[in-house]
């Protein structure tokens, strides 16, 4: 078998700025494939990622489920006898797909780099701060406050249909999150058909239904993610599941109080306006929000810590990829804590500064998310279920016609 | 500087074989020379060997006629059980402060053996790396130079001493002996110091103390050999089963930067070496070798083309990172194969790391003054009278060690 090798000086260039400057180090031993905890016996890694690599067969390396496999614990790193970190290769492999399935691509270019960060924060800050001048841009009275909250941060109308507040905030959020959305599908449809192809699954005779997809594929990885099974087997970071997993149950929380209370206070609160303004703190739904919202912080929190540790000990690279979506979920976190101590404790001005920062991290974190670390949840989501239908009859079974 | 005061004496620091052919060499052109050696033989790691590559010929073709060249050499002294203590002074001009450790036998020792017969304390056989026994005062091996027992005192009971004494006719055993401490003024120094095989233990992925089947390529050195722990037969420690299968792990802490981070150059063709032991004793049994790359440079090759010709031996280009006990006894080695690309979970009766040469002077040498790279092999300083020689220098193969031997003693005769 012979392999024409076609190097892309570009994407060395985009693995070493990812953290992936080890590379070249690799001499094959393959210690890295027997010591992770996370590879297959058919399908070790990451070995053989670090040869693609090296050769610059990025097309290889895109449609490669296990890249995104592979979570990082370390041992590869830990035990590699040359220094070259697999570990933070397969990470700036994992940045480098987010960045090449990213649409648009001038915005996935734009968040994957460094130097980048002032236009990365100007974007969002820009969009609301406009919003909030067109809107009035009043700072509430002490009384109006503790009674609104921020339910007037982009001022008050008397249409009854849709707060002005909501309005502004749906104006720049709905897009935003559609945007998301459509470039996450977008990526993972692409990055599912190359995965496809690499696998040579293209021609099976029979392909699942959408129901038995989601049941055999979709939702056994949506488990295994939530459990956190395959994370519990790092050794050497193992750590990272604590930060992980608070941070992980925070965000599924507070998607929960974020629907209840665009439910609530959006489309009931037309009929009882009373549901409007802050609830109470004994509501069960905001104590959800507070308990999440501390579980979000103290999660960032461990994994900022950990990353600290590890880079220190010379465990993995700094890299603007990881921190990142360490800062943005810590900013998301302590703006908006802050902006509800301030509510509280009455402090209209800077209240209301911290909840425009708020809303500033919430439009980063939605508007990057495809692009940036934050892109695994939906792409290793998608590669989970890929390795579990790669090793499923529909691909594996020669009477499926699949030609291996 | 004062002149009078120089000396063209040469001290060589290791009696192994880059020790022994370096003072042979500066003595047979004429200088006095002294090798100090830390055991109570010469001969060094050489004397272990079964057989040396690539001819397969035993060690005491060699080492024997040194020992007779040396014996019969008035120009060269030796010290067994003596290390360096310090050193100081320059270039032709060198005062060593040594230690000689009491052997506890004196030179009226004719190594009849009688005192071992009644000796009933046992020691781990050091010479063996601790696979069998020996009585605690021993021969250190069949044919140790200079041919005198050893006594480990503190192993043995009042009444075995006593036992012991009784036992010489020649008035041998002296209990009292202390550690003896003397200078030697020498021009230059070879520093001959050899290495030790990488502590396998510290290979914590490969778990070598979870199965008695995980050995080092330098015990089956000691089991292949006729005057070994085996009397030659390639034997599972720990239930004696002859071996069906058998893997040898190359780079087990060579190449390695958390380990040895050079190629220790022998382990590739000792393994392949071993390989002819294994064949010669079980014609039909599996042999795997998993390796990274294998390194057989020069005329190696052709050893290297003559055992890949073996129907029932296969290299796996793969190095194995995981090590597995199993109940029969037996490991199991897991590596990924680099050209396949599928992890390889293969079961043996037995396996052999092939553990690399670690420098033996180590940290000692930079408190003696001397100059080392960062791994701990010995830099020559020819202007000082300072120079390496052998595996203190780099790891090498004996045929290496005997160049570098000769190569020293032109050096060290050049300096006072």
């Amino acid at each position: 078998m012979s392999v024409n090798v076609q190097p892309d000086i570009d994407f060395i260039k985009d693995m070493k700025e990812a953290g992936g400057d080890t590379l070249k180090k690799c001499f094959q031993c393959a210690t890295c494939s027997v010591v992770c905890p996370l590879s297959s016996d058919e399908n070790p890694f990451p070995r053989r990622q670090m040869i693609l690599a090296q050769w610059g067969l990025k097309d290889k390396l895109l449609g490669d489920p296990n890249v995104l496999l592979c979570h990082q614990c370390g041992d590869c790193t830990a035990y590699c006898p040359r220094g070259a970190k697999p570990g933070d290769v397969m990470g700036a492999i994992r940045a480098y797909a987010y960045k090449h399935y990213g649409w648009p691509s001038w915005l996935a270019k734009l968040a994957s780099r460094g130097q980048n960060l002032p236009i990365l924060v100007g974007i969002p800050a820009l969009i609301i701060f406009i919003m909030y001048l067109i809107s009035g841009s009043h700072v509430p009275a002490s009384e109006d406050f503790i009674q609104f909250g921020y339910g007037h941060f982009f001022g008050h109308w008397d249409w009854k249909a849709i707060p002005k507040t909501t309005f502004f905030i749906d104006f720049f959020m709905i897009p935003t999150a559609a945007l998301s959305l459509y470039a996450a599908f977008r990526g993972v449809t692409s990055m599912w058909k190359r995965m496809a192809e690499n696998a040579g699954v293209g021609k099976a005779l029979y392909q699942p239904s959408p129901l038995q997809f989601v049941k055999e594929f979709f939702w056994p990885s949506v488990l295994e993610i939530v459990r956190h099974d395959r994370f519990k087997k790092c050794e050497t970071n193992k750590d990272r599941v604590q930060g992980h997993q608070p941070l992980m149950w925070a965000f599924i929380a507070l998607l929960f109080v974020t629907s209840y209370s665009f439910f609530a206070q959006d489309i009931l609160g037309q009929f009882f306006p009373s549901l409007h303004g802050p609830m109470s703190m004994w509501n069960p739904v905001k104590i959800i929000a507070n308990v999440a919202a501390i579980a979000l912080i103290t999660g960032a929190a461990i994994l900022w810590g950990n990353r600290n540790q590890m880079e220190e000990q010379g465990r993995a690279s700094n890299t603007f990829y990881d921190w990142f979506l360490i800062w943005m979920i810590m900013s998301v976190g302590v703006t908006g804590f802050g902006a509800e101590l301030l509510r509280l404790i009455n402090i209209p001005s800077l209240g209301y500064l911290a909840y425009y920062l708020h809303l500033v991290s919430v439009m980063m974190l939605f508007l990057y998310m495809p692009y940036t670390k934050f892109a695994h949840l939906v792409y290793r989501t998608f590669a989970m279920t890929f390795a579990r239908y790669r090793e499923s009859a529909y691909v594996k079974s020669p009477l499926n016609g699949s030609e291996k | 500087m004062n002149d009078a005061a120089k000396t063209e004496a040469v001290l060589v620091v290791g009696g192994g074989i880059t020790g022994l052919t370096a003072a042979l060499e500066a003595a047979e052109v004429g200088k006095d020379v002294f090798i100090v050696e830390r055991n109570p033989y010469l001969g060094g790691r050489v004397a272990q060997l079964n057989q040396y590559f690539p001819k397969l010929c035993p060690p005491t073709c060699g080492l024997e006629i040194n020992f007779k060249r040396i014996k019969n050499n008035r120009k060269i002294r030796t010290y067994t059980m003596t290390t360096v203590k310090s050193v100081s002074g320059e270039a032709g001009n060198y005062e060593v402060t040594l230690e000689t450790a009491p052997r506890y036998v004196n030179s009226n020792c004719t190594a009849c053996g009688d005192c071992a017969e009644v000796c009933t304390d046992e020691i781990d056989n050091a010479f063996n790396f601790g696979m069998n026994k020996c009585k605690a005062i021993y021969l250190p091996h069949e044919m140790a130079f200079p041919r005198r027992y050893v006594l480990a005192k503190k192993a043995c009971s009042a009444a075995s001493l006593e036992a012991i004494k009784g036992a010489c006719k020649y008035n041998a055993i002296d209990t009292e002996m202390e550690p003896e401490t003397f200078t030697l003024h020498v021009g230059s120094i070879i520093w001959a110091t050899g290495w030790n095989p990488y502590d396998a233990s510290k290979l914590d992925n490969l778990k070598p103390n979870s199965s008695p089947a995980i050995i080092t390529n330098m015990m089956m050195e000691r089991m292949a050999a006729p005057n070994g722990p085996t009397g030659g037969k390639i034997l599972r420690p720990g239930d004696d089963k002859e071996i069906e299968s058998i893997a040898f792990v190359q780079c087990a802490g060579s190449r390695d930067e958390n380990h040895l981070e050079y190629c220790s150059y022998i382990c590739c063709m000792a393994s392949m070496k071993q390989m002819t032991y294994v064949r010669e004793r079980y014609p039909d049994a599996k042999i795997y070798v998993f390796y990274i790359d294998l390194r057989t440079p020069g005329k190696y090759e052709h050893f290297r083309e003559k055992l890949r010709t073996d129907a029932n031996a296969q290299f796996i280009k793969g190095k194995v990172a995981d090590i597995i006990a199993e109940s029969d006894g037996g490991v199991t080695v897991v590596a990924e194969n680099a050209v396949t690309g599928a992890k390889i979970h293969q079961k043996v009766d037995m396996c052999v790391l092939a553990t690399g040469m670690q420098p033996a002077l180590g940290e000692q040498g930079k408190a003696l003054g001397l100059k080392m790279d960062r791994n701990g092999f010995v830099v020559s300083e020819p202007d000082k009278g300072m120079i390496a020689a052998g595996c203190a220098r780099s790891a090498a193969d004996v045929y290496t060690c005997t160049q570098s031997g000769t190569a020293a003693a032109l050096k060290a005769i050049q300096t006072a």
